[in-house]
Formats: structure tokens, sequence, C-alpha cells
């Protein structure tokens, strides 16, 4: 019979193997040249799976268009770009492994993670292996700040958030009794909602109620009648689109006809089947306006509706999450580009590239379907244009559009 | 998949997982369905979290954080949970079968929801920022691998002396080991004491292994996971959880191939092994088998039949 002692041995043996054959590899992968065979290789790291998936298939998608048109316009100076997406779950777990992943395997950028709270988790790995990474969603605060080697194309909801109070605020002077509602245990609603109760302040509006509930909630009875109670005339939500669209759902049922503000969690048309009829009128800030009239925005939309045609399926009008996800792979093909006619991406070893198309990526302005942007060199960025929506469903209650209020 | 397999960071994931599996299987192993694992683990993820990133004597001068830090930390996060342990086992061991398991799945959820609403514990946000003490995964896995290593040896010494074969008593029949004069209150609490600490260690790893803590990390999603470890390895030996969480770990990501589908794939798998392997996938019947093959095999090159060598033998 083996003895547990030499069990333990064995096991400690087998599991041993990897372990040496990896850290004999460990960074053979930033000394080596950039692999150029099959395109220049650029990675992206999205919540395909997990309860953020809605964000990460809106991703997907512009990546994809994003990607179409760099590779039609002659790619980086006549080699295509590779565009490798590797699914992050929706947990930090999950975006840790698909960012090594991406790093091992010798790309130049990243693009991801979907969620604020993933980045904090998986962007200190990148900046730690000297990886770029550029955020096409992250919102919350202190995201560029992680390192030199992250930035973001989504503007942080301090920026925005406030834009749709002072609109309602604008639209019914009369407003005084604000309610807050948020998901207490998600990172984004936490953040937001401080970020919304603040700008409530300093309209001079203390909320009269601050409801909290859980991002897997469904049924908020509750939290509404006892919110209704008190009469409030404005209800500013920070929730994800699954939970905020039923919240949505269940306020209008109840009864409350007054005016309600969202958070970016809701910022896209994969509410609609959710709250249906009763999402019209929701207002919303957004970094994104598709009636944007920019030759790079026309350009996407067109794209964009030409794709939905083929596939038949979805939404007509580009959500934000598409068109920043366009914006970040365009921002990279750009930088790219300029790189590679500087310095032939050709000699360079990843490590050396993936540094250079750092500084190329925070150097440059771009003219992308989100308006002009550029960086600041910490990586956040600096974006001219935001807008005020408002959702506008069909009579039939199945479709809409957020329309800009002017 | 090569890729995915030599970096050493799912390795290590691999190796957290088969912690957490050996946290869950101890309480088993006394036949007590306990699902407060990752609220220790929690405990020792949050622990670890707030002494590293608020208290600044404890990272030295150093770029990397100092070891013996992290060993502090380990030994806080341990003391810890087990008096939360002690107090909390000498309550609710007094349930049993489902009602300890709901009142184990009780202690998460409190642990869970306190958590978001202290600031100061992070609340939804968590704590990020986490110092490093290696500066590569290899250097986690390495060490986590000799965590692993002597936590697997105390097990597999206890399963030999007398506290063990108690256990093995407890779970075969409660009653008959109480007859036999086995302190069965006094073991059961020893399991729920000893889990809480694997589980408390593990959870100081990770937190500077993820680089960042939240409560999420700690759910009842957690505590079902946990289980499969167990239910999939098999629970009538500490090599069962240890199998279980390694295999059950990597596999989520040895599917990425699969693509989109790797996560049905993955449940089909975790639906399949029980069906097939009702025991789990490591019982004592097989490791015996596969002792005696291998003992042949052993034989064979000193003068045997190499016939007889390969002859697994009468299971």
């Amino acid at each position: 019979m083996l003895t547990k002692a030499r069990l333990i041995v064995l096991l400690s043996s087998l599991l041993g193997t990897p372990l040496l054959l990896s850290s004999c590899g460990a960074d053979r992968s930033g000394s080596a040249p950039v692999q150029l065979s099959e395109g220049v290789p650029v990675g992206a790291v999205l919540a395909l799976s997990g309860n953020a998936n809605v964000y990460g298939q809106d991703q997907r998608l512009g990546l994809n268009l994003a990607l179409a048109a760099r590779n039609a316009d002659g790619g980086i100076n006549g080699t295509p770009m590779r565009l490798a997406i590797e699914d992050s779950g929706s947990d930090d777990p999950g975006a840790n492994n698909a960012m090594t992943l991406q790093i091992n395997r010798g790309m130049l950028v990243v693009i991801g993670p979907t969620l604020s709270q993933q980045a904090f988790s998986a962007d200190p790995i990148a900046q730690r292996r000297g990886m770029p990474v550029v955020a096409p969603s992250n919102t919350a605060m202190g995201i560029p700040q992680i390192g030199h080697f992250i930035s973001r194309v989504s503007a942080a909801s301090d920026v925005i958030a406030p834009l749709s109070i002072a609109k309602a605020m604008e639209r019914n002077p009369g407003i005084q009794r604000a309610a807050v509602f948020y998901a207490q245990d998600d990172a984004y609603s936490t953040a937001e909602t401080a970020v919304f109760q603040k700008a409530l302040a300093a309209k001079g509006l203390k909320p009269v109620t601050v409801q909290r509930t859980q991002l897997a909630d469904n049924d908020f009875q509750n939290q509404i009648s006892a919110t209704l109670a008190l009469k409030p005339d404005l209800i500013v939500l920070s929730l994800q689109g699954v939970d905020g669209g039923n919240l949505v759902r269940q306020l209008r049922e109840l009864g409350y006809a007054g005016p309600i503000v969202v958070g970016n969690g809701m910022n896209t048309p994969n509410i609609y089947p959710i709250c249906q009829k009763y999402c019209d009128g929701l207002l919303i800030a957004q970094a994104y306006s598709p009636e944007l009239a920019t030759s790079a925005n026309r350009a996407f939309v067109k794209a964009f509706i030409a794709n939905q045609a083929r596939s038949g399926q979805g939404p007509v009008i580009p959500p934000q999450l598409t068109a920043q996800a366009y914006a970040a792979l365009q921002v990279v093909g750009e930088a790219l580009q300029r790189l590679d006619k500087r310095t032939p991406l050709k000699g360079l070893s990843v490590s050396a590239a993936r540094k250079a198309l750092m500084d190329e990526i925070l150097g440059g302005t771009y003219q992308t379907p989100l308006g002009e942007i550029r960086f600041t060199p910490e990586g956040e960025v600096i974006q001219k244009d935001f807008f005020v929506a408002q959702v506008r469903m069909d009579p039939n209650g199945k479709s809409g559009r957020f329309m800009l209020l002017k | 998949m090569g890729a995915a397999f030599h970096d050493a960071s799912l390795l290590q994931q691999m190796l957290i997982g088969a912690l957490l599996g050996l946290s869950v299987y101890l309480p088993l192993s006394c036949g007590q369905l306990s699902l407060a694992t990752p609220g220790f683990y929690a405990i020792g993820g949050t622990t670890a979290a707030l002494l590293s990133t608020r208290v600044p004597a404890l990272g030295g001068g150093d770029p990397t954080y100092p070891l013996s830090s992290v060993m502090l930390e380990m030994a806080v996060a341990a003391l810890v949970s087990g008096l939360l342990a002690l107090g909390i086992g000498k309550l609710v061991l007094r349930l049993r079968g489902i009602y300890l398991a709901i009142a184990t799945i009780a202690l998460v959820e409190i642990l869970r929801v306190t958590t978001l609403n202290q600031e100061a514990l992070g609340g939804a946000v968590g704590i990020f920022g986490i110092p490093q003490p290696f500066n590569n995964p290899g250097g986690y896995a390495a060490f986590t691998l000799v965590v692993l290593a002597l936590i697997c040896w105390l097990f597999a010494r206890l399963e030999d002396n007398r506290t063990g074969r108690a256990m093995a008593a407890i779970r075969d029949d409660e009653l008959a080991a109480a007859c036999q004069g086995i302190d069965t209150a006094q073991t059961k609490l020893l399991a729920f004491v000893f889990s809480a600490l694997v589980a408390a260690i593990t959870g100081v790893i990770s937190a500077h292994f993820f680089n960042s803590w939240n409560a999420r990390l700690g759910n009842f999603d957690a505590s079902i996971t946990t289980r499969a470890f167990v239910v999939f390895g098999g629970s009538r030996t500490w090599l069962g959880p240890v199998v279980g969480g390694l295999l059950l770990t990597a596999l989520p990501e040895l599917l990425r191939p699969v693509g989109d589908l790797r996560l049905i794939v993955f449940g089909l798998v975790i639906l399949v092994g029980p069906l097939l392997a009702p025991q789990g996938l490591v019982t004592p019947e097989r490791l015996q088998g596969l002792g005696r093959s291998l003992q042949g095999l052993r034989r064979a090159p000193g003068g045997g039949e190499p016939t007889e060598a390969l002859d697994p033998g009468p299971r």
C-alpha cells in the first residue's frame, strides 16, 4: 500500500513540475520579438459571462466594428490588426486570469476589463508587467491612478452623473423630495450613488430616503412602498441593468409618476426588454450620443446599423458601451500606426513595444464617435462633449431609444 | 491550452482551490455538513487586506512586501477566525445535517453583509492596492505549495491518529461513537475550528495574490463551489478535496478554447462527475488499487515477472 508520506511527495512533485516549467519561462513573453505573423496582436478582456455579460456583448460588437474599420483601412501600415478577446467572467479571479493570459500571449495592449471592480484587481498585474491597458467602460474613481500603464476612454462617473441631476432640476424646478436607490453590494453602484448624493446636496436637496438593494434582487416592493410613503418627486437610481430595469418597472407599477434619473449601469438598450414601456422617460447622462454630428460618429453609426441589419437582431441605435469600446480600439489602432511609422514594430521586443505604445497612446488626440478625446499624462480621458438623454419607448413597448435633450 | 496551463497564476488559483477543498472536507470527515468555509476565508482575506494596507509598519522599507508580515497576518487571521469558530462552533454544532448547513450559510451571510456596511472593512468597493510579497505568480505558487504540503501532511497524520479515527467513527455513526467513549462534541468542534484556520490562512494568501479584496469573494456562491470540490473529488480521504479543488479550479481556464460554450461544458462536467463516481474521483479503494499497481511497477526492474507487475491485482 502506498504510504501517505509518499503520496505527498508524489503530489508535490506533480504540482511542482509545471511550476518549474513556468518559472523558467516566466518573462520569456517580454523579451521575445513582437509576433506579427498573424497580424498586430491586440487583446481584450471582457465580461462575456456572469452578471455583467450584457455589457460585454455590447463591447465585443464595438471592438469588432472598430477592428473591421481599421483593417479595411490598411490595418497598421499594411499589417492587419489581430484581436483576441478573452472572457473574464464577471469576477476578479476571472479577470486576473484573462489579463495574465493576454500578457503571456505577447499581446501589445489590452482593452478592458469591463467592470471597475475587475480593473482594481487585474490592472495592477498589467501595471507590474508593463502591459498597456485602455479601459473602455471603467467609471470608478482611481482607475488611471493604478499606474502609468493604465488609461481609460470612459469618463469617470463624478464628471458625468451630476449632469443628469442638473437636467432634471432644470426641467422640474419644483423638485424638493429626492429618493435614492443603490445596490449596496456593488462597487459601481456604491461609488456612483456617492456622486449622485453629492450632486443632490449641491442643489440643496437632502434625500428623503436612501434605499439599499442587492445586485441579485428582483423584488423591490418593500423598499418602494417605504419610499412612496415619503412622497418623493425625484428618484435617483445607481443600479445595474437587470436589477435597475426591474426596479423601474415596479416603481411605475406601484404608481410613481415623477421623474427618474438613472446612472451609467442602465446606459444600455438591454434594459428595454426588462422595463419595457415603463422605461419611458428615464433621464440619463451619457458620454456618447448617437446623434453627435461628426464624421467619425456617422461612420460608426452606419457600420453599426449595417451590422445589426445583417445579424437581424438587437438595437438599431448604438449603445454607449459599444461606442466606447469602438473608441478604445480606434485609439489603440491609431497609436500603433504612429508608433510603427516611427519605430517599426518588426524589430522591437514585446516589452519595448508595449512601453513605446503606452507613450504613443497618451500622446495623441483622437476623433472618435465619442467626439474628440485626449489623455492626461496619468491616463485619464479628456472628453469634450457630454450629453443628457431621455429614454423614449416605442408604442409597442419593445424598442426605444435614448433621445438627446438639448 | 498550453499557455493557460504553464502559467503559474492558474496553478496558484488551483492550489487555493485545493486548500479551500480541504477546509470544507474537515467538518465533513466527521459527518458535519458545514458551509462556513467562505466566511472564514473572507475573515482571512479582510484581515490581510486591512493589515497590509493600513499598517505601514508591516511593509518594511522594501518595494516587495516582507514575507514575515504575511506570516504575521496569517497568525492574526488564524487567531480571529479560530476564536470565532470556537464560539460559534459550540452553539451551531448542536445542529445536525441540513440545519447545520443553514446555520453556517447564515454565518457567511452575516459576515458578508457586515463587511458591505462597514466602510472601514472596505464596503462594496472592497480594499485594493494590497502590497505584493512576490513579484510573479511563480513565487506565490511556490509559497502556497509549501503551505498546502504542510497542511496535507497534517491531514495525513490526522487520519492515522486517535483524533482522526474518532472523526471517522463519528462520521459512520455518531451514536455508536459516543457509546465507545468518544467525546463527540469536542471532536466535532476541533474539526470545525481547524477547518476555519485552514480557510483563514488561505484567505490571507488570496488577498495578496488577487491584489484586491471584496465581500463578494466570500459569498454563498463560494460555499457551493467549495462544496463541489469535495463532492467531485471525494470525501473519504484528504486527497479527494485536493484533487477536486485543483481540477475544478483549472477546468474553466483549460476550457477557454471551447469559447462561449466553456461554462456549459464545465457545468456538464460537474454534473457528470458525481453521476459516474458517486463517491468522488478519489476513494480509499482506488488509492489502494493505485498503490498496488505502483508497487508492482517498482518491483518489476528488480527481477520480478513483468507480466505480473502490470497486473493491477484484485480489486
